[in-house]
């Protein structure tokens, strides 16, 4: 190797970047073949920098991070021609024992959940203290004292008394700052941070993000910010790298790609964001679907056996609501709010403990399971999550159609699979699929599949639990598209669960905002969210669509 | 369908949308298959099970004589050596030599001396005695001698049986009782398991307080208490077959609790809630939804359960306690030199340890295998 001087040479005469990414290649050897993750992608950060990495699910953000690192899967090889010069070294020649002192140290890493990421059986306190044991010689008194000031940096409330306390004790935008105070331990020259805010809720997001940001405006960091998230990209970082297919394919100031972007997927990306206005609503339209009064409590045992209490969880606290024909009622509120447990109760897939329920005047919430059956098919559900909604073990024809074959729909397997086509036809899939598992659809595709299974019963009211959460944005925008279309088709009525104002938005007439159990706000979607009467949907709302 | 967006589908227009594809059309028993042929100590322990299984369906056909059949006059003979060269008649096709018997006059010791004079020749597909294999009868086996003498390659017993025999035909009888105690069960215990978590409640409750009790049972008084309540008389079969139905009993409760734990997580899961919105019965979900998905769990169960009952099967065997007489498993082969005497006095009765072990480890090499070639986070 010629490179013996310290300095990496660069175009850039001015300032030497802190790291430079030359031509990084990543390969994954699976069953299937070789899978080639990041292609070739060069990049630069210099110190009090953010570089933010976009792209989807799939685009290599994730992997091209990780091989800064060197913290890959095993069955991952890095091309030989790759180089990261960081402060004058060349990070793929180092050995294990060089990486380790600058894993922690000189880089540090955030990662999406901060559940896992936080070992559940040890203090929060000495989690962060062991990481600066292991790369400072620092007394214990000292240490602590160290991670007292930093939990203080972080704005975690009350440090000395938090310091002693478990994972499980902390929110999950506490244990994120636990996660950040972790990071900045050793006042790294760089951070990486991997969809920092991605599994928090959205007021969260919005606090982490302000953090980051004063943080690295104090400490001269440079910041390497992988998000999916464009409204994050926008508040927080100075340059952006638009990446698809493990490859980059525009690099630039925030501002030039945002307001120019210069290639189609960057523009097609931006395009995206849930936009437009929900149909007209018929305004003598029927009443499809009518709760009263209902309300759901959970019993939690606790107490030790002699002293057994039972204590009440209200998750859904005396709601009424109604859903006409046609509408569509959106469902707003943070994790652990009751949205879901409302909607499960509606469609009795969770039994409510008061309250009454009506469909189409008839009353449903006292019915046994067999006496539900026939109105099964009028109420049907579309689920969160797109990799556990689909039976792995089933094809797709199997899986649509298992709705049809339980309630005696078709005449014969030929006429089902006449109603299974056009189903899939509806959701704009191929009905070629029909033969294949599910495990060789994407995850826009697998929801799809999931609407088809839902629709090909023709209901009259679907519940969608966060349809669209899992998915990346420009697949969040076609399933919306699809979902109105398929309204007007069918004359569907919708009650969506989401905690994405945006698309609530765009897609419904009216609004209910929960906060734990209870309806903090309710009414038409443009009244709420354009006026909000309560302090908590002004928060949701600021932090959501605040920055327009 | 004018009225629908065209932007839609994800096939079309593909290079507008980043999601990563699944690279290639595998089913899963499909890249299980895949990742398991790449696993060279997993295809070892598979083709050692069937070698096993193979010895045990063409035991008579491999076995040059029945396990009954003896020599009285070969009681206790040594292995023979096969030998190719003969001085004076240079190479010539395997023989074995006969023995002849002496014994010591002070020690009183009988010893088997190789005579030369008594040459056999190995023969290949000789006929002798008549074995059935699906009904049919045949008397042909793989290697045998000239009529009117016999080959022993691993010895004579003490009633000058052809212990190579016994041991293949053993292997009947222990698989038998391996596959029928793992496979009741697999039936009663993934049974019992599925519903218990599937359905919850006070039938959970129930069901789990006779898991404990099965679960707490002394297991040793239990095999030692069936050779006291048996008659002394009882038919072999019989006692099979209690045996058999005592080990099951106790094996059934570990699965069950597993297969209920996999099936309590397995219940949330947005596809079983799912299959319950569209009004599916709870013998539908359990059948088409919960089963399928716990199969290679109980796949990979059954491959350890097999050897394991093997192993215990031979240990109550040798002690006395299992298969009796006149079956032949490897187990009461083991139980003829239960005394150091006649361990020493005949060490090539050790044999069906081979066997034993070449099985138990043949079974783990393969159940190893499937449960890395099933693990659904292995990366490989």
């Amino acid at each position: 190797m010629p490179w013996t001087r310290t300095a990496v040479p660069s175009q850039d005469k001015e300032r030497t970047p802190l790291l430079e990414v030359r031509d990084v290649e990543v390969s994954f050897r699976t069953v299937g073949g070789t899978v080639h993750a990041v292609k070739g992608n060069s990049f630069s950060v210099h110190s009090g920098e953010t570089l933010a990495l976009v792209g989807e699910s799939g685009s290599g953000k994730s992997v091209t991070a990780r091989s800064i690192m060197r913290m890959l899967a095993d069955n991952a090889t890095v091309a030989p021609q790759s180089e990261v010069w960081f402060k004058g070294r060349n990070l793929m020649k180092l050995s294990e024992e060089e990486m380790q002192r600058i894993r922690g140290d000189r880089i540090t890493m955030i990662f999406q959940e901060p559940l896992t990421s936080l070992n559940p059986i040890y203090r929060i306190g000495s989690q962060v203290e062991e990481i600066i044991r292991t790369h400072r010689r620092m007394s214990k008194a000292k240490a602590r004292e160290e991670v007292i000031r930093l939990f203080t940096e972080v704005q975690i409330p009350d440090p000395e008394a938090r310091i002693d306390q478990y994972p499980h004790q902390l929110s999950g935008g506490q244990r994120q700052r636990v996660m950040i105070a972790m990071a900045l331990a050793n006042e790294p020259d760089l951070l990486i941070a991997d969809e920092p805010t991605t599994a928090l809720d959205v007021t969260v997001q919005a606090d982490i993000l302000k953090l980051l940001k004063s943080l690295q405006l104090r400490h001269d960091m440079a910041m390497i910010l992988i998000t999916h998230d464009l409204g994050v990209v926008r508040q927080t970082s100075d340059r952006v790298c638009v990446m698809r297919y493990g490859e980059i394919l525009e690099t630039g100031t925030t501002e030039s790609v945002f307001s120019s972007p210069s290639h189609p997927y960057t523009r097609h990306l931006i395009d995206s964001e849930p936009s437009g206005t929900p149909d007209e609503l018929a305004p003598q339209a029927e009443e499809v679907i009518v709760g009263h009064e209902m309300r759901t409590v959970f019993n939690i045992k606790h107490g030790s056996f002699f002293n057994r209490k039972t204590m009440e969880l209200v998750a859904v606290n005396d709601i009424s609501l109604s859903i006409r024909a046609g509408e569509t009622l959106g469902i707003v509120g943070e994790s652990g709010s009751g949205k879901s447990t409302l909607g499960m109760s509606l469609i009795r897939l969770q039994q409510a403990t008061a309250g009454q329920i009506h469909y189409r005047k008839e009353r449903i919430d006292q019915l046994s399971k067999k006496e539900m059956q026939p109105f099964r098919t009028n109420l049907q559900v579309v689920f969160q999550d797109p990799f556990s909604s689909l039976n792995p073990r089933m094809i797709i024809r199997q899986i649509v159609s298992e709705g049809l074959v339980v309630n005696n729909i078709g005449k014969n397997s030929e006429d089902r699979r006449q109603l299974v086509e056009d189903a899939l036809r509806d959701v704009q899939m191929d009905p070629a699929v029909m033969d294949r598992f599910p495990n060789e659809f994407s995850g826009g595709q697998r929801q799809r599949i999931a609407i088809a299974r839902a629709i090909v019963l023709r209901p009259k009211f679907v519940l969608l639990d966060e349809p669209t959460s899992a998915l990346d944005l420009s697949i969040q925008a076609q399933i919306i598209d699809l979902l109105r279309a398929l309204r007007r088709k069918h004359d569907l009525s919708y009650m969506f669960i989401s905690h994405d104002l945006k698309v609530v938005r765009a897609l419904c007439h009216n609004v209910i905002v929960m906060q734990s159990g209870n309806v903090v706000e309710q009414g038409p979607t443009h009244e709420v969210l354009e006026n909000p009467k309560t302090e908590y949907t002004r928060r949701l709302v600021s932090a959501a669509l605040g920055e327009r | 369908m004018s009225d629908l967006p065209n932007s839609g589908s994800e096939t079309e227009s593909a290079g507008m949308h980043a999601e990563a594809k699944a690279a290639h059309s595998l089913t899963y028993w499909q890249l299980v298959r895949r990742r398991f042929m790449r696993n060279a100590y997993g295809m070892a322990g598979l083709a050692g099970c069937v070698f096993i299984v193979c010895t045990a369906l063409f035991a008579g056909f491999i076995a040059p004589y029945s396990p009954t059949e003896g020599d009285r006059t070969l009681l206790y003979t040594p292995p023979q050596t096969f030998k190719i060269y003969e001085s004076g008649s240079g190479f010539q096709r395997p023989f074995v030599y006969g023995f002849n018997e002496e014994m010591d006059a002070t020690t009183f010791r009988i010893t088997f001396v190789p005579d030369p004079e008594k040459k056999q020749v190995l023969r290949f597909f000789v006929q002798g005695s008549e074995w059935s294999f699906l009904g049919m009868k045949f008397t042909t086996h793989l290697y045998g001698t000239d009529e009117g003498s016999r080959i022993h390659v691993l010895g004579t017993d003490n009633l000058g049986r052809d212990v190579f025999s016994r041991m293949i035909w053993g292997t009947r009888i222990s698989l038998l009782m391996g596959v029928i105690v793992m496979a009741a069960a697999l039936a009663v215990g993934s049974a019992v398991g599925m519903t218990a978590g599937y359905f919850g409640g006070m039938y959970d409750l129930v069901v789990q307080r006779i898991v404990e009790f099965f679960k707490a049972f002394p297991a040793l008084p239990l095999y030692l208490a069936l050779t006291a309540i048996l008659p002394r008389r009882a038919d072999p079969v019989m006692v099979f077959i209690m045996f058999a139905a005592i080990l099951f009993l106790l094996r059934w409760a570990d699965l069950s609790r597993e297969v209920r734990g996999k099936v309590i997580s397995m219940r949330r899961l947005e596809y079983v809630r799912a299959a319950e919105a569209v009004g599916a019965s709870n013998r539908r979900i359990i059948v088409r939804h919960v089963a399928p998905n716990i199969s290679s769990h109980l796949i990979v169960w059954a491959t350890f359960q097999l050897p394991e009952v093997i192993l215990l099967e031979s240990f109550l065997s040798f002690l006395g306690v299992g298969v009796q007489q006149p079956m032949v498993s490897w187990g009461v082969m083991l139980n003829q030199i239960l005394d150091f005497q006649s361990f020493s006095a005949a060490p090539w009765m050790m044999s069906p340890v081979g066997m034993i072990v070449i099985t138990v480890m043949a079974f783990n090499a393969c159940g190893d295998g499937l449960r890395d070639a099933m693990d659904p986070y292995s990366s490989a």
